[in-house]
């Protein structure tokens, strides 16, 4: 599912960035990728605030559509 | 990798500082050089490239700061200021700096860097915070696993920093092998082809063939141009043809399994060199603490309210006895001054320059320092603390109705400081349309050069109100903005949907060090713009309040006098249609300052100083509208140049500053007349 769909509090695991080249790309630089774990410390309405280890990233909605996750969370 | 490194002496060196936003560059550029370039808490600080010098025993360092960037793929301006500098190669080597409390975030660009085959030393800044977070890093793993030097450093400190200037020296020739990352059978094979066709180009000689080869199987934009301009299009097809067919048959896309496999490098670089308390569940830090109240979806726009009119409250309130006692010191030396002259028998002429002019003009600008200065010092504070990047989280809502997103609104901030640099801070947006639009409201946001004039006409003529009148221009400039992009936005065209991402670093506690440059810096360029551009242009109204010759000091009949009776018939609707407003309003264009300076002049003959003329001469409202057109009208020439220089093109430029005169005048009319007709402070 969209890391856009998860609720607040709750973490996942990245299974892959979908979209076009630029998205992907900004979403890839800043760490969005595969197999590691992030959490929605807001989602309100606007864009959300995800933690990904210690980093905080603010991400508009029309992003966080393009990042899939499992909301199972990662192995190990 | 040293493509065009130029010839230099042995103990001349070039340098340049690379790395991802925010994590000290600037900061580290200053303690090696002595400089005082603008360091802040959020990503995108620096958004040009930068050189200073550096000493170290017997070698001379040339140190150049960069804009901060996640990669090499460059989306936005500052960050292409960035890339093209560093593959360009013509330096000896890159330091790049790195946060070590986000290690694998930031070598991911490190090893795109030594990919490239970058000379570069890996500089570990940032090491309080890792070790605050109990993250210890093995060195010499790290070094021997990148093949690279390592560095540990505290920038904010100066920690490290002779180290860091001995490793630079003594590893100014590195060996010009690069990192190689392998990326899996179908593609190591697929780039050994490629990088055999490569060979048949005399271009490929000066770069580093496996790397353009990996960058070509990722559909790099950049390297496609590079190989379509060096070998011309047909050849280039080859090779590109050949990619897309093993893509085809391989079972992922390529460019993503390149990024995978890269990611899965520096996960092992990290598990062999980096150890991390075992915490199961994450604690809440503080900075997460203070973000669940200051970016709450109620209370985040009324906070941002909050902190803004505390900034203007300090600035405000606290200089406002400051410049009473500076006023008064101008006054006294003026009197005195005057009468010293004369008695010594200079000639009235002289006399009047220097107090009318010098004095009347320069020293009615120079009294609002101490408002410059604590209006620095409280943008230093919000830019050092990380509230920054928040603020600009908490906006989104307002922006997104515009078709903006909430990182623009940081140059809009950076906007009330100075326009000019609000314009260039644009360039961290990554969509043509939004960094457009947000130049073209930039001017809106009410800069520091405005200020004296508010400060004059509220201290004179709205006493008891006079910092509501004030705040409340801060406010009519923001709300303009607002409704001026909203209206580019339906009018102008449509542009890609830009993609919001942005990170919020870590509150700091501001440095006192750091805040006292930045407001040094600020409060010292005021002091020399008094001393150049304000100074010139009091010393020609007052030369031209004496002309011509025998005409009585600034009267209606001096070229003054005539220019402004020229223009005062376009600002008569308005309520101040005098000669006098009417020039002040034209120089001003210069420099906003020079409104007050113009009216210092011009009104210098009169008993009781500037505050008494304009008391004579405006009603509150009339004043009221008036500096309505100051904070609305016609950009100063330095900011028309930045918007010049950022869009490149006249049209842009002649649009803000025509638009904006136009909005001025309709919006001081509506006020005026409007208060005409309600009887509202006539
Ligand atoms: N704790 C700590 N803070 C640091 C250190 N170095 C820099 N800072 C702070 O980190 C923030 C960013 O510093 P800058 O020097 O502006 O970062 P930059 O890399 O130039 O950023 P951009 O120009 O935006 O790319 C500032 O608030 C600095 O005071 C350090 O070693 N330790
Ligand atoms: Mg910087």
């Amino acid at each position: 599912m969209p890391l856009a769909m998860l609720r607040q509090g709750e973490t996942a695991c990245i299974k892959e960035i979908v979209g076009g080249r630029t998205a992907r790309g900004k979403l890839t630089d800043m760490g969005f990728v595969s197999g590691k774990t992030v959490k929605i410390h807001r989602s309100s309405g606007g864009p959300l605030i995800v933690g990904l280890g210690d980093n905080r990233i603010a991400l508009g909605r029309g992003m966080a559509h393009k990042v899939i996750v499992d909301n199972k969370g990662c192995e190990n | 990798m040293a493509l065009n490194k130029r010839e230099r002496k042995n103990t001349e060196l070039k340098v340049a500082l690379a790395g991802n936003p925010n994590s000290g560059k600037t900061t580290m550029f200053n303690e090696l050089t002595g400089s005082r370039q603008h360091v802040g808490n959020w990503p995108g600080v620096t958004v040009e490239k930068k050189t200073g010098r550096a000493f170290y025993q017997d070698y001379s360092l040339e140190v150049i700061d960069l804009p901060g960037t996640y990669s090499l793929g460059a989306y936005s301006e500052d960050e292409v200021v960035a890339r093209d500098f560093l593959t360009a190669g013509d330096y000896d080597v890159v330091l790049n700096i790195i946060n070590s409390a986000n290690l694998d975030r930031n070598l991911y660009f490190t090893v795109q860097l030594l990919e490239m085959g970058v000379d570069l030393i890996a500089v570990l800044n940032m090491a309080d915070e890792a070790e605050k977070k109990g993250i210890k890093i093995d060195k010499n793993k790290l070094s021997q696993l990148l093949g690279t030097p390592v560095v540990e450093t505290v920038a904010s400190r100066g920690r490290g920093i002779d180290n860091l200037l001995e490793q630079t020296v003594q590893n100014r020739d590195l060996s010009e092998a690069s990192l190689k990352i392998n990326y899996g059978s179908d593609i190591e094979d697929l780039i050994s082809e490629v990088v055999e066709m490569l060979k048949q180009y005399d271009f490929s000689q000066q770069i580093n063939q496996r790397w353009a080869a990996v960058k070509l199987i990722e559909h790099d934009p950049e390297a496609v141009k590079l190989l379509e301009r060096e070998v011309g299009a047909s050849k280039a097809k080859k090779i590109k043809s050949l990619i897309a067919e093993r893509e085809l048959k391989a079972e992922d896309d390529f460019d993503n399994v390149i990024i995978d496999k890269k990611y899965e490098f520096i996960n092992k670089v990290i598990a062999e060199s980096v150890q991390r308390p075992t915490a199961d569940e994450e604690p809440e830090n503080v900075s997460d603490k203070i973000d669940a109240v200051v970016t709450n979806k109620y209370l985040g726009i009324p906070i941002f309210m909050a902190v803004m009119w505390a900034i203007f409250k300090f600035t405000f309130t606290l200089g406002d006895p400051l410049i009473g006692y500076i006023e008064t010191f101008f006054e006294i030396a003026g009197g005195w001054i005057g009468t010293q002259l004369l008695e010594i028998g200079v000639s009235p002429l002289i006399s009047s320059f220097i107090t009318d002019g010098i004095i009347g003009g320069v020293g009615s600008v120079l009294v609002f320092i101490p408002n410059i200065f604590l209006l620095f010092l409280a943008i230093g504070v919000l830019e050092d603390s990380g509230y920054m990047s928040r603020a600009a989280y908490v906006m989104d809502k307002v922006m997104s109705k515009l078709g903006l997103h909430g990182k623009s609104f940081i140059p809009m901030i950076v906007g009330f400081g100075c326009n000019v640099p609000g314009v260039m801070a644009t360039r961290t947006l990554d969509s043509k349309r939004d960094r457009i639009i947000s130049i073209l409201i930039n001017p809106l946001m009410s800069c520091s050069a405005r200020l004296p004039v508010y400060v004059v006409f509220a201290g004179a003529l709205f006493s008891s109100h006079a910092s509501t009148v004030v705040f409340s221009l801060y406010l009519m400039g923001i709300v303009m903005a607002v409704i001026m992009a909203g209206i580019f936005n339906k009018i102008l065209f449509k542009g890609e949907r830009s993609h919001f991402v942005m990170e919020l670093p870590p509150y700091r506690f501001p440095t006192l060090k750091g805040v006292i440059i930045h407001m040094w810096e600020k409060v010292g360029a005021f002091l020399k713009k008094a001393g150049t551009i304000i100074f010139s242009v009091v010393v020609l109204i007052w030369v031209l309040a004496n002309l011509p010759l025998g005409v009585e000091y600034a009267s209606a009949e001096s070229f003054i006098g005539q220019f402004g009776q020229l223009v005062a018939p376009i600002f008569a609707p308005l309520g101040f249609g005098s000669w006098q407003a009417a020039a002040s309003l034209v120089f001003g264009i210069l420099a906003k300052e020079v409104v007050v300076g113009t009216l210092g002049v011009v009104y210098a003959a009169g008993e009781g100083g500037l505050r008494t003329a304009l008391l004579a001469n405006f009603t509150p409202l009339a004043a009221y509208s008036f500096l309505t057109m100051v904070l609305l009208y016609t950009p100063c020439i330095a900011t028309l140049g930045a918007i010049k220089s950022e869009t490149q093109s006249w049209k842009w430029t002649l649009i803000t500053a025509s638009y904006l005169f136009v909005l001025a005048w309709i919006t001081a009319f509506v006020i005026y007349q409007g208060g005409m007709l309600l009887g509202i402070g006539v």
